[in-house]
């Protein structure tokens, strides 16, 4: 994969990323800042975002979104299927839920 | 007291029908409106198409303590807690909202709704009343409903420790046959 493609990979995922957490915050802000795990603050800024903005913000070179959960519990709970997965995902969500949301400083 | 203002009267009658499909009961809607007993009762019928049941309100806390209802409860109390420190939501809009996101939690994992609103809302009061406390669990660390001062030290929860028979009904069985 030369450096081109990944950069337009990256574009496409920042876009759908801030078209998707934007859609979230207008629908259902609450549960939003839940799924996203991000403070009010910054669901306001993601909800004034203008469309040109969103696009601007998509086409840098670095991903915008990182990976939530540094927890090695929180992932196993996740991907692990031998256990009766409903009951897995409620311990995920629970422990999840005991998480502090990203804040801009 | 009863309310004279027609938009609060308006604004009541939207909130209790809110609150009877999610599935609450009348002392719920009594103590959460000010509608009349008459009036809730009439808009009971009207949404649910059935008189609604009749007795006391489940008053105890032990009922939080088996395996399963504590699963629920705890995943309940963590939207709960989630919203409050996070959200401006606060009382009955917080409640319903854990609840919502709480059902949805459950219809998606395919389980039963083992929680109702009515227990979730005497849930919230008994944490108020420093009935319950929450746990954290030794081995996870996340937080669980707990009886108000049992000790708290070298608690482990029942998703890190399940019992032998946890979770084993007639209905998961045929599940997976």
């Amino acid at each position: 994969m030369n450096a081109m493609d990944t950069y337009s990979d990256i574009k496409e995922v920042n876009l759908a990323y801030l078209m998707l957490a934007q859609s979230m915050v207008r629908a259902d802000r609450e549960a939003a800042i839940f799924r996203l795990g991000i403070s009010e603050e910054v669901a306001d800024i993601l909800d004034r975002l203008t469309p040109g903005q969103v696009l601007k913000m998509a086409g840098s070179d670095m991903l915008l979104c990182s990976f939530r959960f540094n927890d090695s519990l929180l992932l196993n709970l996740l991907s692990n299927h031998e256990r009766d997965r409903g009951v897995g995902h409620i311990h995920a969500a629970i422990l999840a839920a005991g998480k502090p949301v990203e804040a801009v400083a | 007291m009863r309310n004279k203002s027609v938009i609060l009267e308006a604004r009541d009658i939207r909130l209790a029908i809110e609150l009877i499909e999610l599935g609450a009961r009348l002392q719920l809607l009594e103590a959460e409106t000010k509608l009349s007993r008459e009036r809730l009762l009439k808009l009971y019928k009207e949404v649910k198409g059935e008189s609604p049941p009749k007795g006391m309100l489940p008053f105890s806390t032990d009922w939080f303590m088996t395996w399963q209802p504590n699963i629920h409860a705890s995943l309940f109390m963590a939207y709960f807690k989630f919203f409050e420190k996070n959200t401006k939501l606060k009382g009955l809009e917080l409640i319903i909202k854990a609840y919502r996101m709480y059902l949805e939690q459950i219809k998606r994992g395919g389980m039963d709704t083992v929680l109702s609103l009515t227990r979730a809302w005497t849930m919230v009061r008994f944490f108020e009343a420093n009935m319950l406390q929450m746990a954290t669990c030794k081995e996870c660390g996340g937080e669980f409903v707990t009886h108000a001062f049992d000790p708290t030290k070298g608690y482990v929860c029942g998703l890190c420790h399940m019992p032998a028979r946890a979770g084993k009904t007639r209905k998961a069985a045929a599940i997976a046959v």
